[in-house]
């Protein structure tokens, strides 16, 4: 299974590895973040801002991004106590085509809770469309994710989750700095659907492009 | 004594010419003229004069004129020692109309003959034309030299004509002493470039009286040589010319973009499942967008002036009106070099019939 990838990341990286220099992005985001947890005994909702930093290096088609989010969610009414949100992904990724990334890695989620932290594991396979929409602006992104392997230290088996992020990116003509507004949401079924979890939020962020 | 010794002499000459004909025919022009002013030096004059005048009719039009000059004035000489004043006179005639500014030598012939000489020169009104074989001028501003030399003093007329004899333009009209130069300005009559080909140049020699003493004609072959004009530089292709207004293409993409983008916004918990989340941040951000798809559009609607291509397009026209105006004045300025070209002819004399 992994010697055809292998082959697949050569095979489309060929001839542009030797052609164009390390490139570097990062971005910083405020992220008002929704977590929404469903199970048979009732539902936790929780709401509060979160950091999330980003960043990426790419190397002719060949990426890879890696991203922290910490923040503190706290209950929206009932009696739950508030809990920290702590996110972080690594993905390897090749541009298949100028507008299209395809990416996968490991997501990791920890709450932070009175005595325990529930660690949640996704396996991902990304992927992301993007493309400039208002002259070169503006440009306009899409983003799809589904876990292929879920490990997650709660009592309902893993079934399956997914999610994605659609949002806009505003560059500045003549400076590496860019603007962000983005739309994201993941949803994770356990058990049948006997635990539902989900997570929304609202990306405002700024971000720096171009470095060596 | 002397006669008889002269007359032996021929006699001898005469015989042996008739034994040998094929010898003395096949003699050169050169020994001829040797012999006979070998004769002459010896003072056998009838000898002299027999043997130059064989010698003159031997010689063709093509000899060279020093030749025959030299050949005319020792047969005058000889002919004026033999006591034959007109023969002397006729050969010194011919000798002034091959060549006006012939002299004799004064260290070689006594005064007798140079002043028979004289007088006909005096007396005969000829004229030579020297004119350049080839000659490119600027008709107007160039000049074309001819210079005519004259026997004696007289008066002449240097006229250009058409072939068929008709006046083309009047040159000269005047006396001449020695010579005279005369030039043309390589146009005709009217002040323009001349519309013919060939034109022939005539200097008509009259005497004092006014009768016609002689022509010399010189054809003249006439080219006028335009320089080729440049062609127009050609406008800038389409192809180099940037858009002015703005096309529909990009005020679409930002419309549609930006309703995509909102609706997949809006519809992105349906599609991960995710549907139980309140929807007014998600709403917010796709509004967000769809507001900026719809100032891309208007900031790229359909027809808007583009000043920046508008700007290079006109630097292109502008780069090529200055080349034009170039070309223009580069054409102007080759149509105005017009040059002249004359080939002269070989000159021919004509002589008026004698009374």
């Amino acid at each position: 299974m992994k010697i055809p990838l292998v082959i697949l990341v050569a095979t489309l990286t060929a001839g542009e590895l030797a052609g164009q220099g390390l490139r570097a992005v990062g971005s910083a985001s405020l992220v008002s973040a929704r977590v929404r947890s469903q199970v048979p005994a009732g539902i936790d909702q929780f709401t509060g801002s979160a950091f999330l930093g980003e960043g990426a290096l790419a190397l002719g088609r060949v990426r890879l991004s890696a991203s922290y989010l910490q923040g503190t969610m706290n209950p929206d009414g009932g009696t739950a106590t508030a809990r920290d949100l702590v996110e972080g992904t690594v993905l390897v990724g090749v541009r298949a085509l100028d507008w299209l990334t395809i990416e996968s890695g490991p997501h990791a989620r920890a709450y932070s809770l009175a005595g325990s932290t529930q660690r949640w594991l996704f396996w991902e396979l990304r992927a992301r469309a993007a493309t400039a929409f208002v002259g070169s602006a503006a440009q306009g992104y899409a983003e799809l994710w589904r876990a292929v392997a879920a490990d997650a230290n709660v009592p309902e088996p893993f079934d399956h989750a997914q999610g994605g992020e659609v949002g806009m990116i505003l560059r500045l003509a003549r400076a590496p700095l860019s603007a962000r507004v983005g739309y994201r949401i993941d949803h994770a079924v356990l058990g049948g659907g006997t635990r539902l979890e989900t997570v929304d939020g609202v990306v405002v962020g700024v971000g720096l492009s171009g470095l060596p | 004594m002397r006669g008889g010794r002269h007359l032996a002499g021929v006699c001898v000459v005469a015989w042996a010419l008739a034994a040998v004909p094929g010898a003395l025919r096949a003699q050169s022009s050169d020994s001829l003229f040797a012999t006979g002013l070998r004769a002459y030096k010896n003072l056998e004059f009838d000898l002299a004069a027999w043997l130059l005048r064989r010698d003159l009719a031997q010689l063709s039009a093509t000899a060279p004129a020093a030749t025959r000059a030299a050949g005319l004035a020792y047969l005058g000489a000889a002919e004026l020692f033999r006591g034959k004043r007109d023969s002397a006179a006729a050969a010194f005639r011919r000798l002034v109309l091959l060549d006006p500014r012939y002299r004799p030598d004064r260290l070689v012939f006594p005064p007798e003959v140079t002043t028979l000489f004289d007088g006909v020169r005096l007396q005969t009104k000829t004229v030579t034309v020297e004119v350049p074989r080839d000659t490119t001028m600027v008709p107007g501003t160039g000049a074309f030299d001819i210079w005519v030399i004259a026997s004696s003093f007289q008066t002449t007329e240097v006229t250009l004509r058409y072939t068929d004899g008709a006046p083309f333009r009047a040159l000269y009209t005047g006396p001449i002493g020695d010579s005279l130069k005369v030039q043309w300005d390589g146009l005709d009559a009217a002040g323009a470039p001349p519309p013919v080909t060939r034109v022939v140049l005539r200097v008509a020699s009259r005497a004092p009286t006014g009768e016609l003493a002689g022509i010399v004609q010189v054809p003249l072959d006439l080219r006028l040589v335009r320089p080729d004009t440049l062609p127009w530089p050609p406008p800038p292709a389409d192809a180099q010319l940037l858009p002015e207004r703005a096309k529909s293409g990009a005020a679409t993409r930002s419309l549609l973009g930006g309703l995509m983008l909102s609706g997949a916004v809006a519809t992105l918990p349906a599609l991960v499942g995710g549907t139980d989340m309140r929807s007014g941040p998600r709403i917010a951000v796709a509004g967000t967008i769809g507001l900026a798809g719809l100032l891309g559009y208007m900031v790229h609607r359909p027809g808007r002036p583009l000043a920046a291509n508008m700007r290079a397009n006109q630097t292109l026209r502008d780069a090529w009106q200055r080349r034009v105006a170039a070309t223009t004045a580069e054409n102007a300025r080759r149509r105005r070099d017009i040059r002249l070209a004359i080939r002269a002819g070989e000159p021919t004399a004509i002589q008026p019939r004698g009374p």
